[in-house]
């Protein structure tokens, strides 16, 4: 291994591979779990490795250096779309670190399998999941990662039960909560009454709830709010992301060439 | 009070100056581009609302920056030099800002900063700017042995941009030669079928993956053949 690159230099997959699987040096592993889910990495080593990565601090509390390495190979597993890691992941939507859990519920919802989808919903039915602990940084559950999951897991399943269970999200404090809860909403069930809701968090006077309900519409795929996106105050870069997402997962199954086109005119214009 | 009179600017760059939250900021920001191509051409009042439109670029705002941009660009041929001169080396958002200014300008003394963020910026949405400009510079004005230069650079920093390992680079170069095919019907048959060749590689699946890049090569090449 080359002890003279630092962290955040170009590596090889061969590379990162053996930084992760070396014990020594946590933060070695670390950056080359990110790194291996960053790069798209297939090889199968890959997996097994971040998969073991997770599986160490199942079943206990794990060293703050073990738990670094878990919450960045639980995303890179989910980036690489891994279906060999549901189970454990499952497991760690159960670990008693928030940014672990958190984590496993992100890339369960990028896996796509909707076997996840009660154990995630009983993940946000625990008593008082949405309250502020410590020093209100964070909610007692990872209810945004929660939220978005189970919709990207049920798009178009009308499933009442999931809708029953997030709508009251819709309503808390927190605006990039409920932006989380209106997309998950929305893509749930496709009703128009949820995008109203999102449309209007869209003019929040924070750029950074704008920044975040973007992303959301972006991933509902809604087409009408095309010119709202378009003329939201925030980065075009962002609103380009959150247009190819209306372009290319339209909610409402196929879409129309017109549509489309007046979207990709949106994009040109904002280049 | 007509817009034109000089207090007019004094008073809107004093709502930039003192604007305190981002929204008055905008607002200041959006009056003065509307006076800014008002001014006489090179007149020092001119000069002065286009350097505080370029301020404006570095503040971290975005709905200001839009506004500061479509003042540039409203102000033409006037506005390509400072823009030019004010390059920020150290900030890639107000650069791409600028970029996109340049762009929106077509003005082919841009060439040599779109070239080279075309080529080798660090940021994609500076780049992206710069992929869709290149492909948008007029160039009837220039004598043809000038011009046949200056397309073949076009159409290589173009190049470069369908290569780019961001789709929205390679989108913004599907919009750039578009705009090349359409602007340079003198250019080279050798130089056309290229523009061509780099458009067909974007709208097929085994050579580009995002669907939004083949959708928007697809429009270009039908738009070209229409």
């Amino acid at each position: 291994m080359d002890d003279n690159a630092p962290a955040g230099q170009p590596i090889s997959e061969a590379e990162a591979l053996e930084r992760l699987e070396q014990r020594a040096d946590p933060s070695q592993r670390y950056y080359a779990a990110w790194w291996l889910g960053r790069m798209r990495c297939q090889n199968p080593k890959a997996i097994s490795l971040l998969i073991e990565a997770v599986g160490s601090v199942l079943g206990q509390t794990g060293s703050a250096d073990d738990l670094m390495v878990a919450r960045n190979a639980a995303r890179a597993l989910g980036k690489l779309q891994a279906s060999k890691a549901l189970i454990p992941l499952l497991q760690a939507l159960d670990h008693p670190d928030h940014d672990l859990r958190e984590a496993a519920a992100r890339a369960l919802g990028e896996l796509g399998n909707p076997s996840a989808i009660s154990a995630l919903a009983q993940r946000l039915r625990q008593p008082r999941a949405a309250e502020e602990t410590g020093h209100g940084v964070r909610l007692n559950e990872p209810c945004e990662a929660l939220i978005e999951a189970l919709g990207d897991l049920s798009r178009s399943r009308h499933d009442q039960e999931l809708i029953t269970l997030i709508e009251p999200f819709s309503q808390h404090e927190r605006p990039v909560l409920r932006s989380s809860a209106l997309r998950a909403l929305l893509m749930i069930s496709g009703d128009q009454r949820w995008a109203s809701a999102l449309m209007e968090l869209l003019q929040h006077e924070q750029l950074q709830v704008r920044r975040a309900v973007l992303m959301d519409v972006g991933a509902c795929g809604w087409r009408p709010a095309g010119p709202a996106l378009a003329n939201c105050l925030a980065e075009n870069s962002l609103k380009l992301i959150a247009l190819k997402g209306l372009v290319e997962q339209p909610l409402m199954g196929e879409g129309n060439q017109a549509e489309e086109r007046e979207l990709l005119q949106l994009m040109d214009d904002l280049l | 009070m007509t817009p034109t009179e000089p207090s007019s600017l004094r008073h809107c760059l004093e709502c930039v100056r003192n604007a305190a939250t981002a929204e008055a900021l905008v607002d200041a920001t959006e009056a003065l581009s509307t006076l800014c191509p008002e001014l006489t051409p090179g007149s020092s009042d001119q000069d002065e609302a286009i350097a505080c439109l370029l301020e404006l670029l570095r503040h971290n705002n975005p709905g200001a920056a839009v506004a500061a941009v479509d003042g540039l660009v409203a102000c033409g041929g006037t506005a390509v030099q400072p823009i030019l001169d004010n390059i920020d080396d150290h900030n890639y958002g107000a650069r791409a800002w600028a970029v996109r200014a340049l762009a929106g300008l077509r003005d082919p003394r841009g060439l040599e900063v779109l070239e080279r963020a075309a080529l080798q910026d660090i940021g994609p949405s500076v780049r992206r700017a710069a992929a869709r400009g290149l492909g948008l510079l007029q160039l009837h004005e220039l004598p043809a042995a000038e011009r046949h230069i200056v397309q073949n650079r076009m159409l290589n920093g173009l190049e470069v941009s369908c290569g780019d390992a961001e789709w929205v680079v390679r989108y913004a170069a599907c919009v750039g030669l578009e705009g090349y095919l359409k602007q340079s019907p003198a250019a080279e048959a050798m130089q056309r079928n290229q523009a061509y060749a780099l458009l067909r590689n974007l709208s097929e699946a085994s050579s580009e993956d995002a669907d939004v890049v083949r959708l928007r090569a697809l429009l270009a090449l039908e738009r070209l053949a229409a």
